[in-house]
């Protein structure tokens, strides 16, 4: 057995697990982030002075902050409070579920101003209410146009999942690096956490382009990729 | 005859810029009358403020003799029709879908009777069934019109209102809109139209009114207002037309 095929092999458990919490993190904490960043984003656009208030400061506060500094008021500030105790998944998931939400609603902002205002008008002249309007004209609009952004989130909380390691959560690299300090085989082992992120956000970017191309309307999103 | 819609004393500023100065007309079932006038006069404000879309500072305006408020304005829209000067399509949908979504979200129609009047409406204004499964950005400027045209009277309004609805279009294009325009003023269909073509405005229009920095100064009929205007300003307006100026 080479030492590659020993990282690999006789820890094998341990990797499956460390991609598991790994992929857990990245796919709920943006599916958090999208559910927070259109509603921050429709509060700001379409929101009275207080909404607005509420989404800018909301987005200023995570955008100017760390994501290691907000992990840690979740899990250990509040933790010591006794108020809320999160086990380290779940303050890892909700932490960069709120991070995301905060560039998400920058996001759907750019995305809801790029659509021309005409089309606004065209349909409260039918008589669209503002709820019909935003549900039915611009959403399907903006999900198209935010899709690219999107992807790029997407490979970027992949990456940053490997903060969740600090509140001692068993992903990619907390396995790599256990795995490292029993083997004492520690390039081979950091080594094959980077070929599997590698990996992962290339799947990722892959399966988006093809969502892009699914969903792609003349006018309105770009023109056809090629994979 | 039955009024549609009644427009009293309406007053628009924007900031100090006061763009309507009290306008006052009235409109017949079936009756199409022409708005026209010099670049900044406030014909688009007239029109946006008619349902709401800009909200007037004061007068009052009454559809079917009822004041519309903005607590019956979504009720009003659906009877007002709206055409504009860009089309205004919704292009993540195809034409057939465009003229749809109102009926279906709006209206709540049923998905096969929608379907039923959209058809109706597309070939009433000649598009074809082969340009049903098109989006906008697949069509030319004249085809997006008269889809934009369909989508209006798919919701069986009580009146349309045109914002020069030719005056983006290249000069070979503006004629099958005209066409499909006068068509609907033949079925009977109520019109307020902001337009420069005058040849059009002959042919169709009951009244023409002549709108300058938010006065109608002068109104008739397309003879009157047309071959014989009254005020210099109106025949220095017709003159900058004639020349192609405005
Ligand atoms: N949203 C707005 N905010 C501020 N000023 C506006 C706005 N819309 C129009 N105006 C001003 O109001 C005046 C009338 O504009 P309006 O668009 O109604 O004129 P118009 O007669 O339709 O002109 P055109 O023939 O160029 O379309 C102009 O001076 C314009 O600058
Ligand atoms: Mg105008």
């Amino acid at each position: 057995m080479s030492s590659f095929e020993i990282v690999l092999f006789k820890y094998k458990d341990f990797w499956l697990m460390g991609l598991k919490y790994t992929m857990l993190i990245t796919v709920l904490s943006i599916l958090i982030g999208i559910v927070l960043g259109l509603l921050f984003a429709i509060m700001r656009i379409y929101g009275n002075k207080f909404f607005k208030a509420v989404a800018v400061s909301y987005i200023d506060l995570i955008r100017g902050t760390p994501m290691i500094v907000q992990l840690f008021i979740l899990y250990y500030g509040l933790g010591s409070t006794g108020l809320v105790k999160f086990t380290p998944l779940q303050a890892a998931i909700i932490g960069m579920g709120l991070n995301s939400g905060a560039y998400q609603a920058e996001y759907f902002r750019t995305a809801f101003l790029a659509i021309p205002t005409g089309q606004t008008e065209a349909a409260l002249s039918l008589g669209f209410t503002r709820t019909g309007l935003i549900f039915n004209i611009l959403l399907p609009q903006v999900v198209r146009i935010v899709l690219p952004s999107w992807t790029n989130e997407l490979i970027a909380l992949t990456q940053y999942s490997s903060l969740a390691m600090v509140l001692t959560v068993m992903e990619l690299t907390a396995v790599s690096k256990y795995v490292g300090s029993k083997t004492f085989l520690y390039i081979q082992a950091f080594s094959l956490a980077g070929i599997i992120y590698l990996f992962v956000s290339v799947v990722l970017t892959r399966l988006m382009v093809y969502f892009e191309n699914r969903l792609s309307i003349p006018g309105v999103s770009a023109q056809k990729l090629r994979i | 005859m039955k009024e549609v819609l009644r427009v009293e004393n309406l007053k628009k500023s924007y900031h100090k810029n006061e763009v309507l100065k009290g306008v006052s007309f009235s409109i017949n079932e079936g009756e199409t009358k022409v708005i026209i006038g010099p670049s900044g006069g406030g014909k688009s404000t007239l029109l946006y403020c008619i349902n709401y879309l800009q909200k007037p500072d004061s007068g009052e305006i009454y559809l079917d003799s009822e004041l519309i408020t903005p607590k019956n304005i979504y009720e009003a829209r659906k009877k007002i029709g709206f055409v504009f000067q860009y089309f205004n399509l919704f292009m993540h949908l195809t034409a057939l879908d465009n003229v749809m979504i109102g009926l279906i979200k709006v209206k709540k129609l049923p998905k096969d009777e929608a379907l039923k009047i959209a058809k109706e409406s597309l070939l009433l204004v000649g598009i074809k069934e082969d340009l049903w499964n098109h989006y906008p950005a697949q069509l030319s400027g004249g085809q997006q019109q008269r889809v934009a045209i369909a989508r209006a009277i798919a919701m069986s309004p009580r009146i349309i209102l045109f914002d020069e609805p030719t005056s983006a279009l290249d000069v070979e294009l503006i004629g099958e809109v005209l066409q499909a325009m006068k068509t609907l003023a033949e079925n009977g269909m109520t019109m307020l139209i902001v337009t420069h073509e005058l040849e059009f405005a002959k042919s169709v229009a009951h009244e023409i009114m002549f709108l300058e920095s938010g006065v109608i100064v002068e109104k008739g009929t397309p003879q009157e207002i047309i071959e014989h205007p009254k005020s210099e300003r109106l025949k220095k307006f017709l003159s900058k037309i004639a020349k192609g100026e405005e």
